[in-house]
Formats: structure tokens, C-alpha cells, sequence
């Protein structure tokens, strides 16, 4: 095709892992040696040590002008490989690939800001490490500094900036990059929801103005809302590619095929010293309203402080619907300074309609924290009624109940 | 694994052709030329960065090299009473310090320069030699100011510099570019192998007593000339000294030294290229 910008033919990434790099000079000297005969043979030592991994193997595909492509799959799937191939971060093992016009690539936000220098000074440096010109950026200076709303601190050294603030700029810097290819990696997922929106919306004019644009992101949302087309990469191949409401079909197809323990998990690590001794519902199939039964059991190698602990729920876009905030628990109260966490509790009533939602945890304590998402699944059905229900994509996310007062 | 990188003009956009087969000896001057911008702010922000937070600020510049020059003057121009014919001491060891000061600042700097900048390198594209070029922009602020230092000394003593000196401006080039082709090896070969940024301090020390900095190169005897110049920085002071105080011209050792440093660069930028394809994946 004439008009594609991008055009991917069978690229693959192989890594050596499990190396040292002392290692790596012992057996570039020992190679030297046996090259210089001063050896005979060559130390097979080095080399059974040695492992190669395929972090992706074999991808084509070609993008046209103005469409924009979402990459989605699993955490590991090679996802962000493939744009650190295409930004030409690191180059592939085998294949080819050909890009048509300037790559600008959002793989990170703030790349390349030095703390000492100014707001100003860095939009400069990070602008000219984006690829841009100096006077081009001189020329959306204005824009830049009033999208990212630090004005008034735009002379003062970016060390004393709040990490809100320097992600603002960051991210402001890199939007008004104006490349004909545009690689972006999760970089909405950062900032407030406030800038968040203006992030999204910011995206939303760009794959409007027709440019290209290559985005990898775990929001469903965000793919759906801004690609027109997906790629399902999963261990390091493409498996799927279609419009991307299909594709994200596909991948959450995929993700309950793979998925066994969505009913209850047993020994799941945190960390290394926190385990997740059990989780489990005592029902993972009910209806909207119904009581939902859960069990938690949390085990520490030594003694684990944890002062926040929830239970997080997600729909299938993985947007969160609601927390249950655990602290609340006697259970919890009594047995939270101590190497064993037991919790056994209910939600009372989930308003929910019907669909497929995600159980994760989030906790904090001395030991560990984070948010634990995708760790158990919950199906709700659809409630019975006596009346034609609207689709579900009308009825938002929360099923509410409606008597009427007569007057 | 070998690498093509290609770009060229069309429909008005650029191309960028990455192939996993095929090899190249480009270095891609043509990236590096559209990458210029980064070269001038890279170098403004070390400058910016160095002296952040300092109370003497730039007066450190100036400490250093007359720090050196004062040893010097102790030691090789009291004690030792090295003989440099009719040239006062302090100004002939200002010239050596001055391009000493320069060769090993970029060198350090440099060569140092890639592993410090490894985040930015893990994270997004750009020519990679940028960085290690940027270090020579650096270098200038200290090399004026000692140069500044010999000007000084020039009218102190009221000296009058040699007609020779329409050369200075040559040697000061190929001290530029010594120091870069020193730098870009070492950080190439940092990236691979860690060992050798333990070297660096060790080769600047050692480096200073193997050039005639504080002593001229003549006091070696005539046996060891040839291995004494094969270090390139013997003939480079020694002929900027010809071009500031005239004397005996610059013989065959400069021709070599001139061959010495462009073999040392060509290879260099080679070298780095190479390192430069797995750099992001072994950094």
C-alpha cells in the first residue's frame, strides 16, 4: 500500500538473560584468546549460562495515514517492546520495519528534566530530547506553559515543583509535540483526573486532526474511546487485529480463558514478604443487589503493620465502580498488628448490573503496598424483571431502584 | 546484530528505514545535524548544573588551573629548576596546563557521559553521540578562562607571542578533537564493561607526567621520542608551544600525532556506533 506510514515486516526482539557483565568480558577476552590460538577451544562456561528469550517474535503489520492503533495485552506480552522497537530505542533482532514522517514517542513522561533547572530551561531540554527544534518550541512556548497551568512558576528550578506539577509540564512538553507518528505508553494514567481529562482531550485532537497514532494502554476506555483499529499481542506475538471493540472483546475472551482461579486464589505472592494467603468469594455467579460472601487471609514473614486495606472493584473497561474499605472490620481491628490478617465479611448488597467485574485489594502497611487488580472475577446476572429492560451499554454501571410516591 | 538506519527526503516527510540485516557504517550525520539544538542544550545545562548551589560558582574554573600552576611553578620551576630556554616558567607551564585542562576535562566528562545519562537513553530515541559531543562545548568555559590566565601571563611578562601564532588555532582544534576521540571510546566501552570507568582518573594521571605539560618533551632522551610521542597530546602542547613562543618548528612527531588522533577518532566513532545498536539493552 502506498499510503501506509508504518509498515512492520516480521520484526522480532530477542534478549540474553541470566548474564552477568563481568561475565561478558571474561568471555570477550577469552574469545580473544582462543582467536589468537593461545586456546584451543573455547570455555563452554560462559555460554550454558546464557539464555535467550523471545520477547517478540515475528510481528507484521501496516498502519495508515491518520488511523490510530491500540496495542493491548497482558502485563509481558511484549506490548512496550514493540514500541521500543518502533521509537528506535533498541533495535530488533530480525525483521524490518519503515516509518514514514517524524516519530514522536510518549513513552515517558519527564524524560531528561534536570531538578536545578528552571520550568522554562526544561520544557527547552525536553522538548529539543522529544526531537523538536529550538524554534519550534519557542513558537508554542505560550501553549505549552498555559496547558500544563504552572505559570507562575515557570522561572523557578523544577526541584521545588510537586510531582503533580512536574508531571503537568512533562506531559504538556510532549503533547505539543507535533510528529506525524505518535507513540504513546500509558502516560494517561498519570496526573489528576482534572488533567487527566485535558490529557484525553488533547488526544481526542490529535487522532482528529488525522494524525497517526500508535497507542498501548491497559484502559479499554481510552482504546475504544480513541482507536479505530487494535493488535492483541500476546507472548510476544500479534494474535488478533480488527476494529478495536472486537479485539477488546477478544482479549477479555481471552483473559477468562486464562483465568481458573477467578473464584478464589491461594498462595499469591504481594511481595516477598507478604503472601495472599487466600482470597476467595463463596459465590462468584449472583444477581444485582444480592449479598456478595468473601474471604481473606493475609500471611507475613514477620510482624505486618497494615493500616489500609480494600477490597477494589472493577468493570471490564477497568474502570474502578467502588471500593469496600476494610478498616472499618473488627476482624480486621483485631488482628491487623500481627503476622496473619484473616478477614471474612460481606457486601451487603452490590448494585450492579449485569456483567463481568474484577475483585482486586489494595493495601498499605510497612511491609507492602499497591493495588492488587485483577485477582478474582465476579459475574453479575442480569436481574429478573417483569418489564423490557433498556441495552445494557444504556444503562450505565449502577442499577438503581425506583418506587413511585403518589400524590 | 547489524543495523540500517536511512533516511531521506519524501513527500516532504522523512523516512526512517530500520533493518535487522543489514549493516552499516553510517554514523548518521545527517540525524546528528537534526538533533543539533539538543547538542547546544545538553552542553548549557551542565554548564547551568555545574556550579548550581555553589558559593564561588565559576571563580572554581579558575582555582583549578591556578591551583596546578602554582604547584608547578613550586616544584618544576623553583625546585627542579626545569630549563625552558628564554620562556618564563609560569607562562610555559600555563600553555601546557591550559590544553591539559581541556583535554582531560572532555575526556572525563565524556567518557563518563553515556552511563550517566542512561535513563534518557533507556526511555527515548536520539542519536546517542550527542551526548559525549556535548562535553566538548562544556570544556570551553574552563579552556577560556585558562587561556585567559596565559594572556595574563603574556603581559605580565611582557612576552611577545611568536608570528607563529596563526597556528594556535589548529592545535587548539586537534586538542578538541583528541579529547572527544578519547571520550567517545571510553564511554562506549563503559557501557560494555564497567571496568573502565575506573580507568579514567587513573589514564588523566597518569597521562599528565607522559605529556609534556610541566616539562618540555626535549628533556626525553632521543631513544624513547618515538614511544613518547605516540601519546598525541606530546606533539599537540608541544607544537601549541611553538605557536605561541616560536623556536624550533613541529617535525615528523606532529605528523604522526595528526594520524595517531584521526585513526584514534575514526575508530572511535566506529566503535561507538556499534556499541550504540545494544546500548538501550545492555546499559
Amino acid at each position: 500500500m502506498s499510503d501506509s506510514l508504518v509498515k512492520v515486516e516480521g520484526i522480532g526482539k530477542r534478549y540474553k538473560i541470566g548474564r552477568r557483565k563481568s561475565a561478558e568480558m571474561r568471555e570477550t577476552f577469552s574469545n580473544f584468546l582462543t582467536l589468537l590460538k593461545l586456546r584451543t577451544t573455547n570455555n563452554k562456561f560462559y555460554e550454558d549460562r546464557e539464555s535467550e528469550f523471545w520477547a517478540l517474535k515475528d510481528i507484521s503489520f501496516q498502519i495508515n495515514e491518520g488511523e490510530a492503533v491500540g496495542i493491548i495485552g497482558r502485563n509481558g506480552a511484549g506490548k512496550s517492546t514493540l514500541l521500543k522497537l518502533l521509537s528506535r530505542i533498541t533495535k530488533p533482532t530480525t525483521g524490518r520495519f519503515e516509518i514514514h514522517g517524524r516519530v514522536g514517542s510518549l513513552l515517558e513522561v519527564g524524560t531528561g528534566f534536570h531538578p536545578e533547572l528552571t520550568g522554562r530551561e526544561n520544557i527547552y531540554l525536553n522538548g529539543t530530547i522529544l526531537g523538536m527544534r529550538r524554534a519550534e518550541i519557542k513558537s508554542k512556548f505560550d501553549e505549552i506553559i498555559t496547558f500544563s497551568g504552572v505559570e507562575e512558576f515557570i522561572d523557578t528550578p523544577v526541584k521545588h515543583y510537586s510531582s503533580g506539577m512536574k508531571v503537568r509540564l512533562a506531559f504538556s512538553v510532549a503533547a505539543h509535540l507535533e510528529p506525524e507518528i505518535l507513540i504513546i505508553d500509558e502516560v494517561l494514567a498519570v496526573g489528576d483526573a482534572e488533567f487527566q481529562k485535558k490529557c484525553l482531550g488533547k488526544m481526542e485532537d490529535v487522532t482528529g486532526q488525522g494524525r497517526t497514532v500508535l497507542f498501548v494502554s491497559h484502559n479499554m476506555r481510552a482504546v475504544s474511546q480513541l482507536c479505530d483499529r487494535a493488535i492483541l499481542i500476546n507472548e510476544g506475538k500479534a494474535v488478533y487485529s480488527d476494529k478495536s471493540d472486537a479485539v477488546i472483546e477478544k482479549y477479555h475472551e481471552f483473559l477468562s480463558n486464562n483465568n481458573q482461579g477467578n473464584k478464589y486464589i491461594e498462595n499469591y505472592p504481594l511481595n516477598k514478604s507478604v503472601i495472599l494467603n487466600s482470597f476467595s468469594l463463596k459465590e462468584n455467579e449472583l444477581r444485582t443487589n444480592e449479598v456478595v460472601e468473601f474471604n481473606l487471609n493475609i500471611e507475613s514473614n514477620s510482624i505486618n503493620h497494615i493500616t489500609d486495606l480494600s477490597l477494589l472493584i472493577f468493570d471490564d473497561n477497568y474502570v474502578r465502580v467502588g471500593i469496600v474499605d476494610l478498616r472499618s472490620n473488627d476482624l480486621f481491628e483485631r488482628s491487623k498488628i500481627s503476622q496473619n490478617v484473616s478477614i471474612k465479611g460481606a457486601i451487603n448488597n452490590l448494585p450492579l448490573i449485569e456483567g463481568t467485574y474484577k475483585i482486586g485489594i489494595f493495601i498499605y502497611s510497612n511491609l507492602c503496598h499497591g493495588n492488587f487488580n485483577d485477582l478474582l472475577e465476579i459475574k453479575i446476572l442480569p436481574r429478573n424483571s417483569d418489564f423490557l429492560k433498556y441495552s445494557k451499554s444504556a444503562r450505565g454501571i449502577v442499577d438503581l431502584n425506583f418506587s413511585s410516591i403518589v400524590c | 546484530m547489524p543495523l540500517f538506519i536511512l533516511r531521506y527526503q519524501m513527500n516532504g516527510l522523512s523516512k526512517i528505514v530500520v533493518d535487522s540485516k543489514r549493516n552499516s557504517l553510517r554514523i548518521g550525520f545527517k540525524d546528528l545535524k537534526n538533533y543539533s539544538d539538543l547538542f547546544y542544550i545538553l552542553a548549557y545545562k551542565d554548564l547551568r548544573v555545574r556550579y548550581a548551589q555553589t558559593f564561588l560558582g565559576i571563580i572554581w574554573a579558575i582555582l583549578q588551573p591556578l591551583a596546578t600552576l602554582m604547584i608547578f611553578i613550586l616544584i618544576f620551576g623553583m625546585i627542579v629548576k626545569v630549563d625552558t630556554q628564554d620562556i618564563p616558567y609560569p607562562l610555559f607551564a600555563i600553555s601546557g596546563i591550559s590544553m591539559w585542562t581541556y583535554f582531560s576535562f572532555v575526556f572525563s566528562q565524556s567518557g563518563n557521559s553515556v552511563i550517566g545519562a542512561q535513563e534518557m537513553i533507556k526511555k527515548i530515541y536520539f542519536p546517542r553521540l550527542v551526548i559525549p559531543l556535548s562535553k566538548a562545548i562544556v570544556g570551553f568555559v574552563d579552556f577560556g578562562l585558562a587561556l585567559l590566565m596565559l594572556v595574563v601571563l603574556f603581559l605580565v611578562y611582557g612576552f611577545a607571542p611568536s608570528t607563529n601564532l596563526i597556528f594556535a588555532p589548529l592545535f587548539i582544534l586537534l586538542n578538541i578533537v583528541t579529547a572527544l576521540s578519547f571520550g567517545i571510546w571510553l564511554s562506549a566501552l563503559t557501557i560494555r564493561y564497567r571496568d573502565f570507568h575506573h580507568i579514567i582518573p587513573f589514564l588523566i594521571q597518569f597521562g599528565m607526567y607522559a605529556t609534556p605539560v610541566a616539562y618540555p618533551g626535549r628533556l626525553v632522551p632521543d631513544k624513547y621520542q618515538f614511544l613518547y610521542n605516540l601519546n598525541p597530546m606530546a606533539g599537540l602542547i608541544e607544537g601549541f608551544r611553538w605557536s605561541l613562543f616560536g623556536g624550533n618548528p613541529p617535525g615528523i612527531y606532529l605528523f604522526m600525532s595528526i594520524i595517531v588522533i584521526l585513526l584514534l577518532f575514526i575508530s572511535g566513532l566506529i566503535y561507538f556506533k556499534r556499541v550504540e545498536e545494544i546500548m538501550a539493552d545492555i546499559i
